[in-house]
């Protein structure tokens, strides 16, 4: 049901394999033969890691200029110390020893001994060898496709052959599925069926290639790869946005974007010159990671373990290294020093983005995703500011306005009032809720609660300590003359808090005051204005008005404040109408006088004048100013401080604000995604001791492995680019044959080397190396042209034959590492939905967007949710997301949908290059229950019946044609006849239970169909969608 | 019986299938645990069903004689306090709004939730503890006290200690051996290992009860009881509180379990002819998954039934035990599991994570908790089924000694302490009436005997008669182990 990782598989058997093939007289190959055994037995000990080695004693390589002590005789097994190790009887002696819990077989000491005999010689591990430049296709009679020669050459050595091809239907149900992970229509299959002309195939090929089905199947193994989801994955398991790069990534793969572009444009999008929306977009690829928020958490624990995650999940996928076993020490088998994989990791060590996702639907940096008609749009509301700004320009200079400070006013005290939040926090700063639990404004929420004032009243209700932050990084709020603290508070009676709280930042959270439970919320010293008791917690069930001097809490006015905070401990409170009142005196108060205002900002700041005024500013109040630019410098008085003609010009402003305000909102409903950056400076990565991230040892700069052909780079620090421009370089030995052993893997089941992963030591070697080299160097040589790579492997004989075994093939080879036929590999999770949506006529083929929420059954997020995740409820999408392809699915990655995980789709927690294929009796209750695949039956046994002049033979054939793109035997229609006659029997006698069958589904059934007869047919259909052959590609 | 045997069984009897599916017999019943994939191959070992397994053990397993054929792991999420349990402190009661002592704290790390606190106050317990059982075993008798009518039944380990510090990770380390995501869980572990005695139920079944609306409920994770790199049907499988007990047991609407055998039977018919057709075994191993679905639908309803369970036992497990989705039913449940031979139940209880009002709050998590698990171990061993099931009670980390929040003498909360906790094992090889380690006078350093997540999960093995250290299973080149690759050691003080 449920898995992480994916399968790799390993060594035993195909060396089984390969020793069976390999004659007595054939010549031992070290990497082929000894170097599995050695690495799985004696590395550990005698390998690579120096600090674990033992005796001094090395067997992954020759003697050489830094090492001697060799213990093989070559050609002499009686007189090698290492054989006599291997033979003795000595407990005390024989390697392995018994401690490893390793030993080795008869046949494994035979190859060691023969191999001795043969001169004990070495190669270097084959990945790590370079690619030939040219690679002979072996010439075989009657075989033009270079992959059937080198398919055919193994099997001619092997004395089997390639299987016939395949018939017809079965060809392109298999390659339907293959390129675009749907099956064909029964028009497409009866076209091809009429077409006999030679290139029928290959037209059928290339039409396949460039429907849009294409990009989707093929974006889902590497959605895989890049542990793509909709959730961050860790605690809270929160939504994310960046379903813009999952669709990026199909976008690409249509496009047929050469791979090394696919490469550098994900690994580093962001540093190419003047990138583009698209190439940023791709970046996105490292933000796919599990990040957490969880409190308590450890901020350098978390930067360290993002970095370890993209070194080693950027090493695998590109270079099939597993480069995570040096976080903690040397590689034991592989050529991989701890120090080396630091420096892998410090090209993501700098990352921008925070330890803390703040479990945010968009944790920085992100990016708008905005089309053309967005981009449209946002200009014609970018005027409508502009044109708004010109009214209030020419409100402004209507404005009636007499400076009270002239000789001729008599000001009297003026009482002031400055609301902070009423209906909304004052939009000059912005507004941070506790984490999960968002800032909530609720209108009326009840007749008790009726608004205080306005329309609005923020709520807020939490077990523990728990508040609303406004904050600014601009003009703060500033404190009137005699400014007194008021807000309004209604408190539930039904859920009292402990206490509540208002805090106060003054270049520092350092001024609180709190009624009810003192000791409730432990901020700040106590019995100082850091914590000040303003009484108990006022009545509940009613608005009461808390008013006190901003003296209180060691405040005075004229302080600008940078934020304050709504703080409660429990319960459910209710604010309204929070700010400061004051009183002043007009003809000396900068809010009133314009001279007064003058004179201050003379003397203080010009923070916020434009630029061509500050001459005039800094001069003062003065007669003799420049009459225009004292107008100038009037008017931007008026328009932006001017308390006392703040009501004349307050449409306008109103308008310019909802001007700005509608901008903001469109540019809010724009999807964002997660993009990839790097810091301003540079984070000093190091060396993490024993894999502990507050170990750090060494520093190390970004660099390559040793092993592995230089990283060209300028003079300055290695960059990502760089990285990403080596992986794709045409020396790179690994990343060409990594990324063909996976599209072949995809096609056949199974990779060439069946560790797609791990191309280390550890790894089973290829089983067909030279074939492997001709697709890697062939793949570089058409400019990394994945379609043509895939069209290729699909025209191939060894593609098409047929998949039918003997059982005397079965028994040579049961993995069909030879293929000696086609593999019938079993549908993936996101192929036998879509297919069941596709042959019943209801897969909606929209592309791309927001994850959608199908069918689920109940209680699937709940057991598990965080009472603060968002994704703590599932809430089932309706209409046309009901039947989207899997890959639109909304993937929350601790609690994925079955239909996935049941079927072996990985959870998406890491990155996984193949999946596994379990064949569980829980996939079999999924398939003939889920109200999906029921409704699918039923839609399907619609389609039949609708034709009501057929007879039950023709509905048959057509359902076996539509499900399985081939004529039904007369066996079968005998098999399924009988069960129709059954199912229509037992429903004509109950046709209440008939209608229950049928009535499953949001889609209503049609009323003009005889509900037994359909019932009848829907079972029959459910069959049809169960059958092996339904599930598998044959 | 390897699959190439098979198949040439499948060959000579081809008319094995009747026309109906009823009638299979002994050979499909062989077939009928998930084969092992189809692309790849295994270095690893994968057990191969007989006539009378569907879920044997691994060749060779188990490696020694067992004391427990079955585990039931009682997980309290969250992070029980301690010191309001079983670690019992009556000194602290002088230390009340005191601050804890510098040399005890010691410089360590504290969660960022603490670690701004400027003040670290001592909040003893406000329960009351007796010495429970002829063993003498301090217990919060307020809390607890149907737990303390077990002790003598139980080894407590008082110094159990772990790396994380929060609780995504710390719940994966505890349920996996390994704090990164990705590891298998150790139910999953036993089922790979040991497979199961019961051929219609699961090997690994997991519950997840509902826990108190008002406690601080933490998140739980499908990799908790995830197969992570082994074969995806070592899965645990939820049992769950309502709707299908299983995933999509029920039939649809309007369709019978005999209109279910109809089409069970055409079906095996069409797969058997395509079987004939193109030989891949795969084929016949599907067709024994639908069979062995077939017998789910009847047997996982006759496991959820609790009707036939007398009135005296429904009593005993306390009034939630007839409502599906709490913890006593679960907990009725799990014995019916072992019964039946299932080899790990696993039950996760959210809510045990008390920053503030903890008096209150832990209340109630053990108002759900107390009375169920005493009720399982006692009527485990009236039935001698404890003598082969090992009952594991314990939580991710402990709770601190200072008080988080506000701090009374009957209310305070705590934060999380990785250094020292509690987990108690019962049943199966463990020694009864036993206490193991000693913790400082403030519950917040392990002064001897200090036990690691890993050794519990190494004791767990032993138990069911596995090396911890041989059991491994490749994965990209590495022998990995349940237990890790730093040393680990069983708790051979608490075995028989």
């Amino acid at each position: 049901m449920r898995r992480w990782f994916c399968l790799f598989v390993a060594v035993a058997v195909n060396c089984l394999l390969l020793c069976q093939v390999q004659g007595a007289d054939e010549k031992i190959r070290f990497n082929r033969d000894v170097r599995p055994i050695l690495s799985d037995k004696c590395f550990a000990c005698h390998g690579f890691d120096a600090k674990t080695r033992e005796a001094d004693l090395r067997l992954d390589v020759p003697p050489g200029e830094d090492w001697s002590g060799w213990v093989i005789t070559p050609g002499d097994p009686s007189s090698s110390t290492l054989w006599e190790r291997i033979v003795t009887e000595d407990a005390d002696l024989q390697m392995p020893p018994a401690h490893s819990h390793k030993t080795l077989s008869t046949t494994e000491k035979e190859t060691l001994r023969r191999w001795i005999e043969q001169g004990a010689v070495y190669e270097g591990h084959w990945s790590f060898q370079p690619i030939p430049s040219e690679v002979p296709v072996p010439s075989i009679d009657n075989v033009q496709h270079p992959i059937d020669a080198f398919v055919r050459q193994r099997l001619q050595r092997e004395g089997l052959s390639h299987s016939p091809v395949a018939d017809k239907s079965t060809l392109i149900r298999r390659l339907s599925f293959a390129l675009t992970g749907l099956p064909p229509t029964t028009e497409q299959v009866d076209t091809f069926l009429e077409d006999d002309s030679q290139d029928a195939y290959e037209r059928l090929v290339d039409r396949f290639l460039e429907s849009p089905q294409y990009g989707e199947e093929m974006a889902r193994y590497w959605l895989d790869v890049a542990r793509y989801a909709d959730t961050h994955g860790l605690h809270l398991d929160n939504e994310r946005q960046m379903w813009a790069y999952r669709d990026w990534v199909i976008r690409a793969f249509n496009q047929n974007k050469p791979f090394d572009e696919f490469t550098i444009e994900q690994l580093a999008g962001d540093l190419l010159p003047n990138p583009t929306l698209e190439q940023r977009i791709a970046t996105g690829f490292n933000r796919c990671n599990v990040t957490t928020s969880e409190g308590g958490s450890i901020d350098a624990e978390f930067l360290f373990r993002y970095a370890v995650e993209r070194a080693s999940t950027t090493s695998e996928a590109w270079m099939g290294l597993t480069a995570g076993c040096a976080v903690c020490h040397d590689h034991k088998f592989d050529p991989i020093s701890q120090s080396e994989f630091y420096s892998l990791y410090a090209f993501f060590y700098s990352a921008a983005d925070p330890a803390m996702d703040g479990n945010a639907l968009l944790t920085n940096p992100v990016i708008r995703v905005e089309s053309e008609a967005d981009r449209t749009h946002i200009a014609q509301l970018q005027q409508e500011i502009s044109a708004a700004r010109e009214q209030l320009q020419l409100a402004v200079q209507n404005v009636q306005y007499r400076d009270p400070a002239a000789a001729d006013v008599v000001a009297a005290p003026t009482a002031i009032e400055e609301w902070w939040m009423d209906d909304e926090f004052v939009s000059s700063g912005r507004v941070q809720a506790s984490p999960g639990h968002a800032t909530e404004f609720v209108s009326a929420p009840s007749s008790e609660v009726a608004a205080f004032r306005g329309q609005k009243v923020l709520k807020r209700t939490d077990a523990g300590l728990t508040q609303d932050v406004w904050e600014t990084s601009g003009p703060g709020l500033k404190l009137p003359p005699q400014a007194k603290f008021v807000a309004h508070v209604f408190l539930a009676p039904e859920n009292l808090p402990k206490s509540i709280m208002v805090q106060f930042n003054k270049g520092g959270w350092k001024h609180r005051g709190v009624w009810g439970d003192y000791d409730a919320i432990q901020w700040g010293a106590p019995q100082t204005t850091e914590r000040v008791s303003l009484g108990e917690l006022p009545a509940a069930g009613q608005w009461v008005r808390l008013e006190f001097p901003v003296e209180t809490v060691g405040l005075a006015p004229g302080d600008e404040l940078s934020g304050f905070a709504l703080t409660q401990f429990g319960g459910t409170v209710y604010w309204d109408q929070v700010g400061v009142v004051g009183e002043v005196n007009p003809a000396t108060d900068p809010a009133f006088s314009f001279q007064a205002w003058w004179q201050k900002v003379a003397t203080s700041d010009l923070a916020g004048i434009p630029a061509e005024l500050h001459e005039i500013a800094k001069q003062g109040p003065s007669d003799e100013a420049n009459a225009d630019l004292k107008k100038q410098l009037l008017s931007h008085y008026l328009l932006h401080h001017c308390h006392a003609v703040k009501e004349q010009i307050a449409a306008p402003q109103q308008s310019l604000v909802s001007a700005e305000q509608k901008l903001r909102e469109f540019e809010a409903s724009l999807p964002s995604t997660f993009v990839f950056s790097d810091l301003p400076q540079p984070r000093q990565a190091h060396v993490m001791t024993r894999g502990q991230y507050d170990q750090p040892g060494a520093p190390v700069e970004p660099a390559v492995p040793q092993a592995l052909p230089p990283l060209a780079k300028g003079d300055t620090r290695a960059t990502r680019l760089d990285l990403a421009r080596w992986l794709v370089s045409p020396e790179h030995p690994l990343t060409s044959r990594v990324v063909v052993n996976r599209y072949w893997q995809q096609f056949f089941g199974a990779g060439l080397v069946s560790t797609s992963t791990d191309f280390g030591s550890q790894g089973e070697p290829p089983s067909h190396p030279e074939l492997l080299d001709w697709l890697a160097r062939d793949f570089q040589s058409s400019g990394w042209d994945v379609k043509a790579l895939v069209r290729r492997i699909v025209t191939s004989e060894t593609f098409k034959q047929s998949s039918a075994v003997s059982p005397d093939l079965y028994e040579r080879d049961p993995k069909n590492r030879l293929y000696a036929r086609m593999s019938r590999p079993r549908l993936d999770a996101e192929q036998i939905r879509d297919n069941a949506l596709f042959v019943s006529g209801l897969l909606v083929s929209q592309m791309g967007g927001k994850g959608v929420k199908p069918y689920q059954p109940p209680n699937i997020w709940e057991p598990v949710g965080f009472a603060g995740s968002n994704t703590q409820y599932y809430t089932q999408d309706r209409g046309t997301a009901l039947y989207r392809r899997s890959i639109y699915t909304f993937l929350k990655r601790t609690a994925p949908p079955p239909f996935m995980s049941n079927f072996d789709a990985p959870n998406r927690e890491q990155s996984c290059s193949q999946r596994q294929r379990s064949n569980t009796p829980l996939q079999a209750l999924q398939l003939m229950n889920d109200v999906q695949h029921v409704e699918a039956a039923r839609s399907l046994a619609v389609q039949l019946l609708q034709d009501k002049s057929a007879e039950e033979t023709l509905r048959l054939r057509k359902a076996v044609r539509i499900v399985l793109a081939r004529e039904a035997s007369d066996a079968e229609l005998q098999i399924l006849s009988g069960q129709l006659t059954k199912h229509r029997q037992r429903y004509a006698a109950d046709p209440d239970a008939a209608q229950k069958l049928i009535s499953m589904g949001e889609t209503p059934p049609p009323t003009d169909l005889d509900a037994p007869e359909l019932a009848a047919y829907t079972l029959l259909a459910n069959t049809l969608l169960n059958l092996d052959e339904t599930l598998t590609r044959n | 019986m390897d699959p190439a045997q098979q198949w040439r069984l499948m060959q000579t009897r081809r008319n094995f299938f009747g026309s109906s599916g009823l009638k299979l017999g002994g050979l499909v019943a062989g077939m009928l645990a998930g084969s092992a994939p189809q692309s790849g191959l295994f270095a690893n070992d994968v057990a191969t069903p007989t006539n009378d397994r569907v879920y044997p053990p691994l060749p060779g397993y188990p490696h020694f004689a067992p004391t427990a054929k079955s585990v039931i792991y009682l997980h309290a999420n969250g992070g029980p306090s301690q010191l309001d349990t079983w670690d019992y402190k009556p000194g602290l009661q002088e230390y009340f709004d005191k601050d804890l002592p510098p040399s005890i704290q010691g410089g360590q790390r504290l969660s960022t939730m603490t670690s701004g606190q400027t003040r670290f106050p001592v909040a003893p317990s406000k329960f009351r503890f007796r010495k429970a059982g002829q063993a003498g075993i301090w217990v919060n008798e307020e809390l607890m006290p149907h737990t303390a009518e077990i002790v003598d039944e139980i080894s407590l380990m008082k110094t159990v200690h772990t790396n994380a510090i929060n609780h995504d990770p710390a719940c994966t380390f505890v349920m996996t051996g390994s704090e990164i995501p990705g590891r298998p869980s150790i139910g999953s572990w036993l089922a790979y290992g040991l497979g199961s005695e019961s051929n219609d139920l699961p090997a690994f079944v997991v519950f997840t009860p509902k826990f108190p609306a008002d406690s601080n409920g933490q998140a739980l994770y499908e990799r908790m009881w995830g197969s992570g790199y082994l074969p995806t049907r070592f899965t645990g499988v939820a049992l769950r509180g309502s709707g299908d007990p299983v995933l999509f047991l029920q039939n649809p609407a309007g369709v019978s379990a005999s209109d279910r055998r109809t089409m069970l039977d055409a079906l095996a018919e069409m797969n058997q002819l395509r079987l004939q057709r193109v030989g891949d075994p795969e084929i016949a191993t599907r067709i024994a998954q639908y069979e062995l679905a077939f017998r789910m639908q009847t047997s996982v309803p006759e496991l959820t039934d609790i009707s036939q369970e007398t009135q005296e036992t429904l009593e005993m497990y306390g009034p939630d035990v007839t409502t599906p989705g709490t913890f006593a039913h679960s907990a009725l449940l799990a014995r019916r599991l072992v019964e039946r031979g299932v080899r790990a139940v696993q039950l996760l209880h959210r809510g045990w994570d008390q920053h503030g009002s903890l008096p209150y709050q832990l209340g109630n998590q053990c108002k759900q908790t107390d009375q169920p698990t005493a009720a399982l171990v006692k009527d485990l061993k009236r039935r001698g089924l404890l003598d082969s099931t090992l009952v594991v009670f314990g939580g991710e980390f402990g709770r601190t000694v200072y008080s988080q929040g506000t701090l009374t003498k009957d209310d305070y909360g705590r934060d999380h302490h990785p250094r020292n906790f509690c987990v108690w094992m019962a049943g199966g090889g463990v020694r009864g009436g036993y206490v193991h380690g000693e913790t400082d006078d403030f519950s917040y350093n392990v002064v001897e005997k200090p036990v690691a997540i890993n050794d519990i999960n190494a004791t767990i093995l032993h138990c069911l008669g596995i090396d911890h250290e041989r059991f491994s299973y490749r994965f990209q080149g590495l022998d990995l182990r349940l237990t890790g690759v730093e040393p680990q050691h069983v708790v051979r003080e608490i075995l028989k």
